[in-house]
This record gives structure tokens, C-alpha cells and sequence, in this order.
């Protein structure tokens, strides 16, 4: 009961009580609509509703609202004094936050005075419950009768028809067959038609010309290429760390090249989950399926090492929310991780969920795991002779090194190479060695991935070698770095992660001490005899030795050596051969173990999964299991010891449960979003209240259906989708849709769409007749190598030919895009991206006018257009605009690209016509 | 809220048309309604009226990479001085990012008196210590990080995770830009390299691509911002005549389609901007003092190099561009060697960068004041933490610390010669006045006009604003 001596009680029954006597007894249902109402679904249901009904108590209907909850009847009618709600409010604790003003209490009073009726029931929250409508389960909507004069091809189209109906406008023609090749083209397998394909088409005369071309594209294995990438973007596959170090997976294109092939292979969808989340654990997977965890620590991942308990477990959560995040925007459509530090303020998903499906994936950590290569046993059977054929030729090339002269006036030896350098000199007795750096060829800290010491004679043996008792020391180490440790200098294995470096920039030096002096004449030393690195390498150095300690003596040194940098010139044949024949064996030993390293994600017992108030590591609060969402069917609860590997495939089964109404909905959604620019649900990652409401309801759960009913597979899906009447409308205007319909949500016609950065580049080399379809491997990269700490995106001058694949093999690196495709709206993979933005900017415009990409595709084009058009300026011309267009010139044209070809070349048309609207636009 | 009743700026550039259809439908006023102006709807970039009348009509950050400490710069800590040598009283043993704490250190530099003000200033940066008078000191900011990477990406994008956008590519969502023939928003790397999170810095994140920082500086112009050397001008300009042709061609045959209205008028734009581009970055018209103050003919090159940018900046302001972000400092390449990262020897990292930044940055504070930009430019001075009053366990530096550092702000709106909140008495936590830097960035926001609440756009699941849910403006600071 109110204190109701309080002045302030007093006060607001006051303005009650003048408002409920200037107003009549209806004025309570006036009262609800225009006032009551909105408080109340606005301030109150967030969590007094039917599904939240926090202490118990539901204002979502009358009834409830009367009953109260745990502490008592909440309203009490024409009793504003002996109502709790009042009460509560009244005494500043309701709302928590912020509270009513005056004017909004003084409606709730004279409501209740009135008799608190209710205009309507139930009151709905303004955010989803449990009856939203992408939790329900999949209807199986009837097919609307159309027309028998309307253009239905397939079920698709009578949806569509009935909807357009309702709106009375009607869908456009179809588009000719020339604008329906390339379309199909561009979105079936992202790069255009040949000239010879459009043609072939639009002459094709048999009935079913049109399901034959999409039989064959979606057959074609440059499928997988084009719906791989909207796939990777959705679940922020990037190929760095991200953060302050930003440094490179070398080892994550497995996923990509995963995801290609699940595509390609239309793998049903419970087989694309339980692989992504657990194909470690399948029995029948090869490699490939091994390596589609990737998925799972797909996303950033900060390595930098931090002392502080906050900063490791911050880091950890932040590891784990990623998975969370891509999880629920990838397969449910909901956005999981808003319910990190709270219950999802819009959305049935509690607080408790969230770490329910964190407990999922607690045992998981991002590393490299190593999986069988595919072509293990080979690798194995060849490595012992390569690696005896390349000792071999290392000698031989050792015995032509001139030696080294300490004093020498002239520069006869080679310059420094990263891989391998070899001081050859006058037998020497020596128990200690010394390795001492003046300068690098970059200033920055050396490195010495090993430190060779040769014994003289017929079977020279390396001495320095920790396993012969050898010991070495070092002016410095680089900091908090395993890889760079002193140990690695002379531990018989070589590359950079196994190196060492110094910490002063430019300089330092090592020492070995060897068990008992030896006579010594040569010495082998490298940067990375991976070949990986160039950086950090010695330019001026010093090596001596000495039998007891100080009394050092010169054997070599840079100084004979040609300046870094100059080209190795050998002027002996023989040596030249065995040099080409050792690179040639170097680069193949790389790839000859028998398993491989990916970057996928290994795997641990899982430890006992906190709720972390506030989402604050510090903080955690009760234990929880692992689970999925309570609130979406079926039900998934594991126990609290459940083993790490159970977790995963219980929670991909979950996903792929036909039951769980979401993921066939998001996927269906997604071929659409792909198909049109836009799914029936316009944001492809979140169904919940926030994200957009279907435009075709029945149309999505039709949808969802058919994929259901086959099998879970895609392709069915793409079949059904482009070969209706609907996806064959032509992007024709129509003042009367656009007054009504501008966004043309209802598919009026289809709508033109600006590329994607992938689909630009591609369709220039594969116009330019440069493309290169090797498919696979790890991708080309547009930046230089290099082992600092932090790695420095230095953009390679020279890319080579593989830098003409197609773009989803170009090596990801987050928050680097590509300096040329990049300004068209790439996502920078640092955060899930379930839609694209298209934007146009002046900087698309200057990348595109002035790249060396663009010039360099335009100059192949007008080779291309000799070889195949002659030297006749109109048929370059004509042929110009068949291969980067896909049609003929008009006759106003053609006069204007004849006279450019004639006076600046065939070149010069080609990067108009790769600028045109035309070319970037597809209709 | 829902997609549907989101921004409407924000709806616009989800989807252009279905913006206008919702305007054609009634909803106007909501939110963001004010922001939209009724040309603004063809391009992104045109300049819109914020919700309330500016102080500052643009920004000028100056962001120091590496962490600049704040105990050997700004904030002048007696105590310190007094203690020097001694343990640091604490109830538990304070462990910092890098590990064990050992003894408190006083600044190897000295502090002195600067202006009319008296603001005690190091030094380290003594140029900088004379512009005392017209600067706002925040010595009570903190970061919810001691990592480099989110500590810059929280102090430049207001999350620490990545993938957010950048508080310039907010600022130029909010307001377009009052110069259509250069970037809207500018980043500006150092010399040495780009700042240890790279790009990400001046990311949009997921704003659309329009709102990226554009990078260029002083020395390295924007990419293909002018035609190859192989192309001849003949050759460029009839290349350029015939896509127009063609494009006009196109238009015809696709009429009322505004997106290929736009992208023809995006080649229009971009050819203005090839000659604007290099007309605000050459230099060579300025006077000698100019120069000189600036710094450019100084022996240093990293030194002149950052002199030369900051003269760049000032150029971009007077021309009109939005946001101007200026780089101090790279990344990490061995602590402390490329930026203000200062774990082991920060003496003599500190000797290295202090006069890089000081010379400039004073001299384009002195120019700022004089031209009288300052009058409408808001200048910030930040780094991502500040770093501890002791120095770390057998070394001659201090660890990061994100629980009290300073930054300043000068210029439009702010007061003068002023100093807000405090650290304890040895620098080491905010105690007084302590704020945060969504705070921080809901007072930039102010400043510009902006309500930080309503500067929102939708991405995956919810209205997103550059302070997330906090951020309260820091009214003490307004003039």
C-alpha cells in the first residue's frame, strides 16, 4: 500500500484526480488508446509481457494484469491508490532506468480510476516473442490461382502474381535473350558469356534452349567460384589475424576452397553443417572435409600476448563471440550475439542462450591442426631422395664458391641471399665461432634461421649442431616470440619459424661454442631457407673464430661480397644449372610432409561456461550448459560434461534439424538475395524484429519447403528460381509501379544491379582472354612478404601470371583491400557480412580509369581484337563490343569507337568500354 | 526499432528507392529526418545540416600511434617527482600488460609553466607547451583496453572489436561534404608507414564505401588519382569522350534510372578531383616562413615529412574538408622504433619522436589560430592509452595503461586554456571527472551538431551509433 502521508503520493493523486473528474466514465477506453496503451507496450512490456513476465507479471492482457505477479494483484480497478503498478512507479524503482513523466503517470492513474479497461488483447511488445513470425514452423502454403491468361512458369511466379495483383499492377515482359544470357551468366557463375555463348543462345531454337543453358551453368564448376564468395562474406572468412598485428593464415584457403566445392557438389545441408561445425569428427570426410572447420575460427583473433587476467580473458570471449556472431547470422538469421551482455532487448533470445551456445564452442581455439594431405603417401615416398639429391647439389655449388678474402680489394662473391650463403676458407682450428652483424638490408632486427660450421675434409659434418653438443649464444632475442628463440640457430631445422633475432634493430651476433676444437672450412648461414622471407637479411657481417675465448680471428666477411641487391651473375654454366636445379628442388621440398597444417581450428575438453554479467569476464555469474535458443524448436540441452566433440555435432544437428524453422528459411533467402539484389527478407543475417519483415511470406516458406523436400540441396532451389517467369522480367521502368512500388519490392521487373568487385575483375580477364581458371591451392597474393612483428602490406610490384585466377582466390587479408576492387563495397571480413553495400564514388571511378590492372587488361584486349579482328578498325571495334559487352555496336557507335581505334588504338576503346555503365551494370 | 522505421538517411542509402518510397508514404521527420535534405538523396556526399546548430564545422585529429605517455608530456604529477625511485603503494600487486611492475618513475623531463595559463607541460614537447593557452585538456580519459590494436580501434571507431566505421566516415554520413571536388574525409599517414591497425583506422566499416577515409599524404598522392604515364592526355581525354558517348547512349535506352545518372556524375567528380587533389597538396606556393615554422627544411627527414603533412592538413581544412585525421607514428616495428610505444627506453625513444611531432603540429596550431580556422575547426589531440607511472620490471619504460591518460581538444566550441577531470597523484588512474572515450565521442558529435543517440545506422541486428549504447557528453569542456 502507498505511504499515503507521502506529500509526493499526494501530489500525483492530485492530477489524478483532476483529470479523472473532468473526464466521463468512457474516457478510460480513450484513455487506453490514446495514451495508456503506448506507455505500457512501450516502457512496460519489454519485460512484462507474455514471454518475459518478469516477476511474474504480464500486463499484456487484463487478466494477467489484475492477477499481478509474485508480490501481488498489480492493478486494482477504480483503486489507483490500492494498485502496485502505481505503487512502483510512483516510487521511482519502475521504470528501472528512466522514469515516467508526470503527465504519463498521471494517464496510468486516471486509467485505473476508469476501470483500467483494455481496448484490445493482447498488448504486443514492441519487440519479437516466441510467435514471431520466422520461429514459427514452416507452412505449407497453398499455390495462389492466378490468371489462366497470366505468365506462370512455375509456382514461383503465381505467388509473385497474386501479390502484384493485390497492388494492381501487373509484371514486365521478358527480356530478350541476348539480357537474359548475360544475367544468367553473371549470377550463375559470375562472369559474362562469350561472344560464340550469346550467340548459340539466341539462335537456339529448341523449346527448352532457356533450362538448358541454366542445366549447364550451374553444372559448370565456376559456380562454386561465383556462391562460395556470398557464403564467405556471410561468415567473415578472412586469410589475417586482424588487430595490431594483422599477420597472415597462410594456411586457411582450405575453407575457401571447402566452401567452392560444397557448392559445387551441392552438398545437402545437414551434410554443409555437420562439415563445417565437426567434420573433424565425420569418419567418411577426406581432407577437404577435415579442413571445413575453418569456418570456426574463420574470424579475428587477436594474438597480441597480454600479462593482464582481464586483457587474456577479454580476448577469449571476444574469440568466442566471433564463432557465436557468424553462427547465428550465417545459419539461424539472428542476431545472437546482441545477447552477449543482456537478454536480447527485441528478440526471444535470453541471456542465458547466449552462453548456453558459447559452452558450445569452449573447447575450441584458434590454431593450425594438422590434417592428412591429400597426396600423403606420395609426399612421403619422394621426400628422403629429394632431400638426398638436394644435400648433394648444396655441396656441389658449396665447392664452386670462390673463398673468401679477408682484406680483398675486389668484390668477387655474390651478393647476401636470403636462402643460403656459404663462407668457404683456409682450414682453421676453432672451438668458438662467431657470427656478428654490422647492418641489415632494411635496417630492421637480423634474423639467422641457421648457423652451419663445417669440419674439413672428405665427410664433412656440421659442428655446430646442438645435437653434437654444441651450445650457442646471442647478443639479444626478439621479445616474447617462440619462434625466434637462440635454440633454433643450430637446431638442424630451417625457416623463419624457427630462426632466431635479435632485438637492436641492424644489429647483433651469435656465438657457438663447440665441444672440443675442430678444423674447420666452411660456414652456411641463412635468412629463411624456406625461401618465404627476404627481410632482416645481414648486408655487413663478420664471422671469426677462436680456439680460446677472445682471441677472435677473421675467416670472412661481407666485404668481398657484391652490394646487396645486384643481381647474382654467374658467368659458369655448369653452376648456373645446379643453382636453377637447387631452386627448383627447394620449392618442392616445402610441400613434401605428410600431413598439412590448416588453419581450422584445434580442439579441448571443455571446461565449466559461466553467464558473465554485463558480458564482463570479470564477472562471471552462474554456470551454464551447453544449449541452443530455448525458445526455438527442438529443444537443445546437453549436459554440463558433455564431451567438446559432442557439443559441436549435437549443435550442428540442432542447425540442421528440418524441425528448426530458421535455417532452410535463411538459405532459400539467401539464393533469392543472391538471384534479385535483395531477399524476401531484405537482411539476409537477422530475421528478428529488427531486420526486415518478408515482403512474400508464403513465398519464403514455399521456398523453404522445396528446399527441404530436396534434400537440403541449393541447386534444385537456383533451378526453380531462374527459370521462372518472374527472375525473366525484364529491368524495364514503369512510371505507374514506381509511384506505387519504387523499390520494387513486389518484382515488377527485375531490377539492374551494379557488379560486385569480383564479378568486375573477372568479367575484365575473362573478356581480355587473360583468365586463368586454375582452381584451388593457396590464393595469389597482392602483397609483399615480410616477418615483422606486425605485418606491413607493402602492394607487390611485379604479381605474376597466377594474379590472373579469379578473385576468390586472391589471398583475404582483413582491413586490406584490394587497391583496385576493393572501393566496390568489399567487405573487409573483420565482421560477418550478410549484405553488401553499392555504393558509387569518385575513387571506383579513378580505379577504374587508371589502375594498372585495368591498363594492363585493356592492352590484352587489343592484342586479343588483332588476333581475332584483324587490323580493320571496324571489326575491332565490333568484336570489342561482343567480348566486353556481349552485343554489337549501333551505327553511332561504332563511328565514334572506330575513330578512337584509329587514332589511339584498340586499347584505349577497351578501358572506355570496361568504364561504360554497361559493362559494370547488369540488367 | 525496426528496418522499416529506422533512419532515414540511413534507409536511403539500405536502399535508396525504398527511402523515397517511405517518404512518399509519411514517414518523414523520424529520427534522422532532418539530416535529410532534398537533394542529398542522388548523392551520399552532399553537405546536410546536422540536428542542431555547430560549433565546429570540421575536424582536424592529430592521433599519436604507439600510446604516447602521458606522465612525460601533459599531465604533471609532483608526487611523482617526489617518489621517484619508490614502490608504487598498492594493495595488490599491479600487473600490467607486459607482466611486473618495478618502481615509480619520474618524466626524464622537466616540467615548466607554459602561457598565460601556467599549464604545467614537459620538454619533450615544448612547441607544443606554448599553444597551452588554446588548448582543452581531458586528463581523465580511459580505455576499456590495454592492447594496442582495440586500444585504437575503440579510440577511432568506438568498438574495440574490428569492423566498425571510423569516426571521420560517421562524421561525413552525418554531414556530407562542403568541397564535392576533394575527399570528404582524409586520412593522413606518417611518414614512417600507416598506423599499427593500418586501414581499419579510417575504415567505413560498415557504412556504405562512399564513407571511407581516403589515404594519402603529403608525399604519396592518391592511388590512380591521375592517368598512367603510358596513356597520353589525347588519348585519356578521347577514351573519356567516347565512355561518355557510350554512357549517354546507355541513359537513353534505360531512362528515370538514377543510379547510372550517378555513376556518370561519379567520372564528372572524379575529374575535378584530379585537379584539386594536387592543387591542396602542393606546397610549393607557401611562403618560406611558412615552411619553415612547419619545419620542412629541417634535417630530419621523418621530421620534415611529418611537417609537409601537417601542412597538408591545413590546406584540406581551409579547402573544406570534413574530417582530417592526422598520423603520428607507425606500427610496431620493434617497440618503440616507429611510434610512441615506449616499453624499454623512453628516453631515447621519446628524444626521437618528441621533436617529429612537436615542431609540426605547434606550427600548424600557430597557423590554424592565425588564419582563423580555430574559430570553426575542431582540433583533437589523442592517442589509443596512456602508460604507467612506473617503469617496467628491469627496464627503462613504462607499460601500457588504459585506466587514466589525457587528450586535448582546441578550437570550435571548446573552452580555452582549460583543464578537465584528473589522475591520482602519480598519473597512474582517472579519479576525478573520470570519463570514457565514448564520452569523448559523443562530445566530438555534440560539437559537430550531432546527437550521438540519433546518429545511428542499421547492420546486422541493430541501430548502430558510433558511442553503441553509452557516451555522455562532456558539457564541462563546451565554451
Amino acid at each position: 500500500m502507498p505511504d499515503r502521508s507521502s506529500p509526493r503520493w499526494l501530489a500525483s493523486c492530485a492530477i489524478a484526480v483532476s483529470i479523472a473528474s473532468t473526464t466521463n466514465a468512457d474516457d478510460g477506453r480513450d484513455l487506453f488508446r490514446t495514451q495508456v496503451r503506448s506507455i505500457l507496450t512501450d516502457r512496460c512490456m519489454s519485460c512484462h509481457d507474455a514471454t518475459t513476465r518478469k516477476g511474474g507479471l504480464d500486463l499484456s492482457r487484463r487478466a494477467t494484469a489484475l492477477t499481478g505477479g509474485k508480490t501481488g494483484a498489480a492493478i486494482a480497478p477504480k483503486e489507483p491508490e490500492a494498485s502496485l503498478l502505481l505503487d512502483r512507479i510512483d516510487a521511482g524503482e519502475m521504470p528501472p532506468k528512466s522514469p515516467l513523466a508526470p503527465e504519463q503517470i498521471a494517464s496510468l492513474r486516471a486509467w485505473i480510476a476508469a476501470g483500467a479497461p483494455y481496448e484490445d488483447e493482447p498488448l504486443l511488445a514492441k519487440r519479437a516473442g516466441p510467435d514471431w513470425w520466422s520461429l514459427r514452423p514452416i507452412a505449407r502454403p497453398g499455390v495462389p490461382t492466378v490468371p489462366p491468361t497470366a505468365r506462370v512458369r512455375n509456382p514461383i511466379d503465381a505467388f509473385v502474381l497474386a501479390r502484384l495483383e493485390r497492388a494492381h499492377l501487373s509484371a514486365a515482359p521478358e527480356a530478350d535473350r541476348a539480357t537474359l544470357i548475360r544475367r544468367l551468366s553473371l549470377d550463375l557463375v559470375g562472369l559474362p558469356p562469350s561472344p560464340e555463348e550469346v550467340d548459340g543462345f539466341v539462335n537456339d531454337a529448341r523449346a527448352d534452349a532457356y533450362e538448358r543453358l541454366v542445366d549447364r551453368l550451374l553444372a559448370s564448376p565456376r559456380y562454386g567460384e561465383r556462391w562460395a564468395r556470398l557464403w564467405l562474406d556471410a561468415v567473415r572468412f578472412g586469410e589475417s589475424n586482424g588487430y595490431e598485428t594483422n599477420t597472415l593464415r597462410k594456411t586457411a584457403w582450405p575453407y575457401r576452397d571447402w566452401t567452392i566445392r560444397a557448392f559445387n557438389d551441392d552438398l545437402p545441408f545437414a551434410r554443409f553443417v555437420a562439415e563445417q561445425f565437426a567434420g573433424d569428427t565425420l569418419p567418411d570426410g577426406d581432407w577437404l572435409t577435415k579442413a571445413a572447420t575453418g569456418f570456426l575460427v574463420g574470424g579475428v583473433h587477436d594474438v597480441v600476448g597480454n600479462q593482464t587476467v582481464e586483457g587474456m580473458r577479454q580476448q577469449r570471449v571476444d574469440d568466442l563471440d566471433d564463432m557465436i556472431t557468424a553462427t547465428g547470422s550465417a545459419f539461424l538469421g539472428l542476431t545472437v550475439h546482441c545477447a552477449r551482455c543482456h537478454d536480447h532487448k527485441f528478440d526471444p533470445i535470453k541471456q542465458e542462450d547466449y552462453y548456453g551456445l558459447q559452452a558450445m564452442f569452449t573447447g575450441v581455439d584458434h590454431a593450425e591442426r594438422a590434417i592428412p594431405a591429400p597426396d600423403a603417401e606420395r609426399r612421403l615416398r619422394e621426400r628422403p631422395a629429394l632431400e638426398a639429391e638436394l644435400a648433394t647439389m648444396d655441396a656441389k655449388i658449396d665447392a664452386t664458391e670462390p673463398l673468401a678474402e679477408v682484406g680483398a680489394k675486389a668484390t668477387r662473391r655474390v651478393p647476401v641471399d636470403p636462402g643460403r650463403n656459404v663462407e668457404r676458407f683456409a682450414p682453421v682450428l676453432a672451438r668458438f665461432v662467431r657470427f656478428t652483424v654490422a647492418s641489415t638490408v632494411d635496417g630492421s632486427e637480423p634474423c639467422l634461421d641457421e648457423l652451419e660450421v663445417f669440419t674439413a675434409g672428405d665427410a664433412p659434418k656440421d659442428v655446430a649442431l646442438a645435437s653434437t653438443g654444441s651450445r650457442a649464444k646471442a647478443s639479444s632475442l626478439y621479445p616474447d616470440n617462440a619462434s625466434h628463440a637462440i635454440e633454433h640457430v643450430n637446431d638442424g631445422r630451417f625457416g623463419n619459424a624457427r630462426s632466431w633475432i635479435s632485438r637492436e634493430p641492424g644489429k647483433g651476433w651469435i656465438e657457438l661454442e663447440l665441444p672440443t676444437a675442430q678444423t674447420i672450412d666452411r660456414v652456411v648461414w641463412g635468412r629463411d631457407r624456406e625461401g618465404k622471407y627476404r627481410d632482416r637479411l645481414a648486408a655487413n657481417y663478420t664471422i671469426e673464430v677462436a680456439t680460446e675465448p677472445g682471441s677472435w680471428h677473421l675467416v670472412a666477411s661481407s666485404e668481398d661480397r657484391a652490394a646487396p641487391g645486384v643481381k647474382p651473375v654467374t658467368t659458369d654454366p655448369e653452376r648456373a644449372k645446379l643453382l636453377a636445379r637447387r631452386e627448383e628442388l627447394r620449392a618442392k621440398l616445402v610441400t613434401m610432409s605428410g600431413t598439412m597444417n590448416v588453419y581450422a581450428g584445434t580442439f579441448r575438453t571443455p571446461g565449466p561456461t559461466h553467464l558473465l554479467n554485463r558480458g564482463d569476464p570479470m564477472q562471471p555469474g552462474p554456470e551454464v550448459v551447453p544449449s541452443g535458443i530455448r525458445t526455438l524448436t527442438p529443444p537443445l540441452v546437453l549436459a554440463r560434461d558433455a564431451s567438446e566433440s559432442d557439443r559441436r555435432q549435437a549443435l550442428a544437428r540442432w542447425i540442421a534439424d528440418p524441425a528448426n524453422p530458421l535455417p532452410p528459411r535463411v538459405m532459400v533467402n539467401r539464393l533469392w538475395h543472391g538471384h534479385f539484389g535483395r531477399g524476401i527478407v531484405a537482411t539476409p543475417g537477422d530475421f528478428g524484429f529488427n531486420g526486415d519483415r518478408p515482403s512474400h511470406p508464403e513465398l519464403l516458406d514455399w521456398l523453404a519447403r522445396s528446399f527441404l523436400e530436396n534434400g537440403g540441396r541449393l541447386k534444385p532451389i537456383h533451378r526453380l528460381i531462374v527459370t521462372s517467369a518472374t527472375y525473366r522480367q525484364s529491368s524495364r521502368l514503369d512510371d505507374k509501379a514506381m509511384a506505387v512500388d519504387r523499390d520494387n519490392r513486389l518484382l515488377w521487373r527485375m531490377s539492374p544491379r551494379r557488379l560486385e568487385a569480383e564479378a568486375i575483375r573477372d568479367a575484365m580477364l575473362s573478356s581480355s582472354g587473360k583468365l586463368d581458371l586454375h582452381m584451388g591451392g593457396p590464393g595469389y597474393s597482392l602483397w609483399e612478404e615480410n616477418g615483422n612483428y606486425v605485418y606491413v602490406y607493402i602492394p607487390r610490384v611485379d604479381l605474376g601470371p597466377d594474379a590472373n585466377r579469379r578473385m576468390i582466390y586472391q589471398f583475404k587479408p582483413r582491413s586490406q583491400p584490394d587497391p583496385t576492387f576493393g572501393a566496390f563495397d568489399c567487405p573487409d571480413a573483420a565482421l560477418v557480412a550478410p549484405r553488401r553495400t553499392s555504393s558509387t564514388t569518385a575513387l571506383q571511378a579513378l580505379n577504374l580509369l587508371n589502375s594498372r590492372f585495368v591498363l594492363a587488361q585493356s592492352a590484352a584486349m587489343a592484342d586479343r581484337l588483332k588476333y581475332e579482328a584483324g587490323d580493320e578498325a571496324a571489326a575491332q571495334v565490333r568484336r570489342g563490343f561482343l567480348l566486353i559487352l556481349g552485343r554489337e555496336p549501333s551505327e553511332g557507335e561504332t563511328t565514334a569507337a572506330v575513330a578512337l581505334v584509329r587514332e589511339h588504338g584498340a586499347a584505349a576503346m577497351a578501358r572506355a568500354l570496361y568504364n561504360a555503365n554497361e559493362f559494370v551494370y547488369v540488367r | 526499432m525496426s528496418v522499416r522505421d529506422s533512419s532515414l538517411f540511413g534507409l536511403q542509402l539500405l536502399d535508396r528507392r525504398r527511402f523515397l518510397a517511405n517518404l512518399a508514404g509519411g514517414l518523414g521527420g523520424i529520427a534522422l529526418g532532418s539530416l535529410v535534405a532534398a537533394d542529398s538523396t542522388s548523392n551520399p556526399l552532399a553537405p546536410r545540416s546536422p540536428h542542431f546548430p555547430p560549433r565546429a564545422k570540421r575536424v582536424l585529429q592529430i592521433f599519436c600511434s604507439g600510446a604516447v605517455s602521458q606522465l612525460d608530456t601533459w599531465d604533471y604529477k609532483p608526487e611523482l617527482i617526489k617518489r621517484h625511485g619508490q614502490p608504487m603503494p598498492s594493495a595488490e600487486k599491479v600487473i600490467t600488460f607486459q607482466g611486473e611492475q618495478g618502481n615509480l618513475s619520474k618524466s626524464p623531463w622537466e616540467f615548466r609553466p607554459r602561457g598565460q595559463s601556467g599549464k604545467m607541460t614537459s620538454d619533450l614537447l615544448p612547441k607544443l607547451g606554448e599553444c597551452a593557452d588554446d588548448l582543452c585538456f581531458i586528463h581523465s580519459l580511459t580505455s576499456k583496453t590495454n592492447t594496442h590494436g582495440p586500444g585504437e580501434m575503440f579510440l577511432n571507431t568506438g568498438f574495440t572489436l574490428e569492423g566498425f566505421p571510423s569516426v571521420g566516415s560517421w562524421v561525413s554520413y552525418a554531414l556530407g561534404t562542403e568541397n564535392a571536388d576533394l575527399p570528404a574525409y582524409v586520412a593522413i599517414p606518417d611518414p614512417r608507414g600507416v598506423p599499427q591497425q593500418g586501414p581499419a583506422n579510417w575504415a567505413n566499416g560498415f557504412l556504405p564505401a562512399v564513407y571511407q577515409g581516403t589515404a594519402f599524404n603529403a608525399d604519396k598522392p592518391i592511388s590512380h588519382l591521375q592517368r598512367p604515364k603510358e596513356i597520353g592526355e589525347t588519348s585519356d581525354r578521347a577514351a573519356k569522350d567516347f565512355l561518355r558517348v557510350l554512357n549517354d547512349e546507355h541513359l537513353k535506352h534505360n531512362p528515370g534510372d538514377t543510379d547510372l545518372a550517378a555513376r556518370i556524375a561519379s567520372y564528372e567528380l572524379a575529374a575535378k578531383m584530379q585537379l584539386s587533389a594536387p592543387e591542396a597538396s602542393d606546397l610549393s606556393g607557401e611562403s618560406t616562413a611558412t615552411k619553415r615554422l612547419y619545419g620542412l627544411d629541417d634535417p630530419n627527414p621523418i621530421l620534415a615529412g611529418f611537417g609537409r603533412n601537417c601542412l597538408l592538413a591545413r590546406r584540406l581544412l581551409e579547402r573544406g574538408v570534413r574530417f582530417v585525421t592526422l598520423f603520428n607514428g607507425a606500427f610496431a616495428m620493434g617497440e618503440g622504433a616507429l611510434n610512441w610505444d615506449g616499453h624499454r627506453q623512453i628516453k631515447s625513444d621519446y628524444d626521437r619522436h618528441g621533436p617529429i611531432l612537436d615542431t609540426p603540429a605547434a606550427a600548424l596550431m600557430k597557423d590554424l589560430k592565425a588564419r582563423g580556422l580555430l574559430d570553426d575547426t575542431l582540433v583533437l589531440w589523442t592517442t589509443e592509452f596512456g602508460r604507467m607511472p612506473t617503469f617496467q620490471k628491469g627496464a627503462n619504460g613504462r607499460d601500457h595503461n588504459p585506466k587514466g591518460f589525457t587528450a586535448w581538444m582546441a578550437g570550435a566550441g571548446v573552452k580555452r586554456g582549460f583543464s578537465f577531470g584528473a589522475t591520482d597523484e602519480f598519473g597512474h588512474k582517472a579519479v576525478e571527472n573520470v570519463v570514457d572515450v565514448h564520452d569523448f565521442h559523443a562530445t566530438v558529435l555534440h560539437l559537430l551538431g550531432l546527437d550521438h543517440e540519433k546518429l545511428t545506422f542499421y547492420n546486422n541486428g541493430a541501430q548502430r551509433r558510433l558511442t553503441d549504447v553509452h557516451g555522455k557528453v562532456i558539457r564541462e569542456v563546451l565554451a
